[in-house]
């Protein structure tokens, strides 16, 4: 997985980035306050200003207004100013501004100032003199436009800074946790896939990452101790159940050398014997399917034929099925390619697979092994021509101990698809049971189940 | 008389150990604490030894180990509660020459110990092994009953090979199941049966003696007919 593709994706980004663009809000806000409290000023010094020089121009009374309308338009250097006088009628008298711009009204209150001949935020105002006449006053807003230009320069400038800033910034920090969720990964896929002991490596920051590991680490801590205690219960059962049951099957065996018993006691002691020997079998398979459970999945993995697995396992089932009455048939597929695994536990699930088609399927019967090729890997295939097995009951079969009702009647410990299973778990290989019309059939697809990461 | 040592902690097991291999005719010597059995181990005075794999003071695998840096080959079987396969290989690889788990069939004890005893002593490599009148020829890879060619398949030579090897000796299903298959799991049902049957229709024909024997709730053994099985 590619590592950009994440990097949106983690939290420190996200934050980043948010935190970049409420700061960048903020500065927008705070300019745009700045800006709106500066201009409310201005504008009220420019409206004192234009107010007062208008009433300052018309105060002596009409006598000379025109002289000293022309006399401010010269006086006026900055050329920031507009002075006009019109005849009530609106006619020009004198002044810099030849007719009265539009919207303006004779009321003496300051207004806005429209028209391309203006600087946005000019203000002025037209007082209507008690002789008629009226008189214009205009003020430019050469500051008021230069500051909101100053303003709107630092927002676009600001702005891309602290979101380009913000963006670097945000990728800098998720790289780091990044690389340590990496690390988590890879660790918990090891601890996922079997490896026992494997921990999740904590920092010495203390951080909630590390947290969340050392949480993880305690579970993965407990739950080993629970492993190992099942085992150890496993292996002192087993210990403590065997050996009486080895003792007793010694005793018996003792008595069956005797040469001096009835023929039909000496019967009777055989079959005890035998039954003393399924049980002690039944032991073994349950203990084994532990071992495998517990097995360490590494070792011992490596590439294996499964045609020589299979034409191995059927030589030696051969003489079984033969001895049976039950044809035995084994189709190999040459061109199939080997596979990751632990060849002698391969061996063992195969064996169980052909061992339990043959005691399920009656005399005249048919088992056939097939090793074919599909897209994503090579299946071996075990099919028999016995009862099957009821599509319900085929996640049960798979349980330590289940038979299926219709087979009650064979012998057997009930646990050689539970090895099998054991066996594909073990593999990550997918083992799944259909039925083959009449029949059963087993299916191990000998390619890993993807993981999810 | 042969000269078992066993070493073991368990003071029932370790009784039923001497007293079985001392029905077998063996001598036996039961140490019961690491350190004294290897110091036993190491004195050479034994045809062979059956080890505990977790003693007090020193661990089986230590005596092992150090009994085959000082050079004493002594045959040695491991016995052990320790089932899983990787126990069985790093007993193996340490020195040990067998391995059974714990808890074991008495006489799967003495059966085995026999046939360690006998490869000891059957040291040079033979190139023909004879049973009565059945001869072996381990080069032409060619059995033979009174002069006549018995036809078997690979598996059915390696099967008669170890019998004829270890003649004289209870051979258990599961020795039989490991030592021609290489395999360590159960093979359940009667799948050894199946193959011995098999090859003693071929070995044993009608009107000749017989010389592959059941031996009741133990296994098969390979006996030449002037001494049948007891």
């Amino acid at each position: 997985m590619a590592l950009n593709s994440r990097f949106w994706r983690t939290t420190p980004f996200q934050l980043t980035v948010l935190h970049g663009l409420v700061f960048a809000v903020a500065v927008m806000a705070l300019l745009g306050l700045i800006y709106a409290r500066t201009a409310g000023y201005m504008t009220r010094q420019i409206d004192a200003i234009v107010l007062s020089e208008a009433h300052a121009l018309a105060k002596p009374g009409p006598d000379g207004l025109p002289d000293r309308v022309q006399a401010a338009v010269k006086a006026d250097e900055r050329a920031i100013a507009y002075y006009a006088l019109f005849s009530a009628d609106g006619v020009w008298i004198a002044g810099n501004v030849r007719a009265l711009p539009a919207g303006m009204i004779p009321d003496g209150k300051p207004r806005v100032l429209k028209g391309p001949a203006f600087l946005p935020g000019a203000r002025a105002v037209v007082l209507r003199l008690p002789w008629g006449e009226q008189l214009f006053v205009g003020h430019d807003a050469k500051v008021l436009s230069g500051l909101r230009e100053i303003i709107v320069e630092a927002l676009l400038v600001s702005g891309a800074l602290i979101l380009g800033l913000g963006l670097i910034a945000a990728a800098a920090l998720s790289a780091q946790p990044l690389r340590r969720i990496e690390s988590l990964r890879v660790a918990s896929q090891a601890a996922l896939s079997g490896a026992v002991g494997v921990r999740l490596p904590v920092s010495p920051r203390r951080d909630e990452i590390d947290m969340l590991a050392n949480l993880a680490n305690a579970m993965m801590d407990e739950s080993e101790r629970l492993l190992w205690e099942v085992k150890s219960v496993g292996d002192n059962i087993a210990h403590d159940l065997r050996t009486p049951l080895n003792r007793l099957r010694a005793l018996l065996y003792r008595v069956s050398q005797e040469t001096s018993l009835a023929p039909t006691d000496a019967a009777m002691i055989e079959q005890a014997l035998a039954e003393t020997d399924a049980l002690l079998s039944r032991f073994r398979a349950l203990l084994r399917i532990g071992e495998i459970e517990r097995c360490d999945r590494r070792a011992g993995v490596k590439p294996v034929r499964l045609q020589e697995v299979l034409a191995h396992a059927g030589e030696l089932y051969e003489p079984l099925a033969e001895d049976r009455g039950v044809a035995f048939s084994i189709a190999l597929d040459p061109d199939a390619p080997m596979v990751e695994a632990d060849a002698d536990l391969l061996f063992e699930a195969v064996g169980n697979l052909i061992d339990n088609a043959l005691k399920f399927t009656p005399p005249g019967g048919t088992v056939r092994v097939r090793l074919i090729t599909l897209a994503q890997g090579p299946r071996l295939e075990v099919a028999d021509d016995g009862p099957g097995v009821d599509p319900q009951e085929r996640d049960a079969v798979l349980n330590r101990f289940h038979r299926g009702r219709r087979t009650l009647d064979t012998p057997g410990s009930g646990l050689g698809l539970s090895i099998v299973a054991a066996v594909a778990r073990l593999h990550q290989f997918t083992l799944t049971l259909s039925d083959a019309k009449p029949g059963l059939v087993v299916s191990l697809d000998c390619w890993p189940r993807r993981l999810e990461a | 008389m042969p000269k078992i040592l066993a070493i073991e902690d368990d003071p029932t097991t370790g009784r039923e150990i001497v007293t079985e291999l001392e029905q077998h005719g063996f001598e036996v010597e039961w140490v019961a604490d690491g350190r004294d059995g290897l110091i036993r181990a190491v004195s050479g005075d034994f045809d062979a030894i059956t080890l505990d794999r977790m003693l007090p003071r020193l661990d089986g695998l230590a005596i092992v180990t150090v009994m085959r840096s000082t050079g004493v080959d002594t045959p040695v079987l491991m016995v052990s509660a320790l089932s899983d396969v990787d126990e069985r290989v790093r007993g193996l690889r340490a020195g040990g020459d067998d391995y059974l788990t714990k808890p074991f069939a008495s006489e799967e004890l003495a059966a085995r110990l026999e046939v360690l005893l006998r490869r000891r002593a059957t040291a040079p490599p033979l190139t023909q092994l004879t049973v009565g009148d059945l001869e072996i020829d381990l080069l032409g890879r060619v059995a033979r009953r009174a002069g006549v060619d018995i036809k078997l398949m690979p598996t059915e030579f390696k099967l008669l090979e170890f019998m004829a090897r270890n003649s004289g000796q209870v051979l258990t299903r599961t020795m039989i199941f490991e030592a021609i298959w290489g395999y360590h799991f159960d093979p359940g049902t009667n799948l050894i049966d199946v193959h011995m049957g098999r090859l003693r229709r071929k070995v044993d024909r009608p009107g000749q003696p017989t010389l592959i024997h059941t031996i009741r709730g133990s296994g098969y053994a390979l006996n030449p007919p002037e001494q049948p099985w007891r």
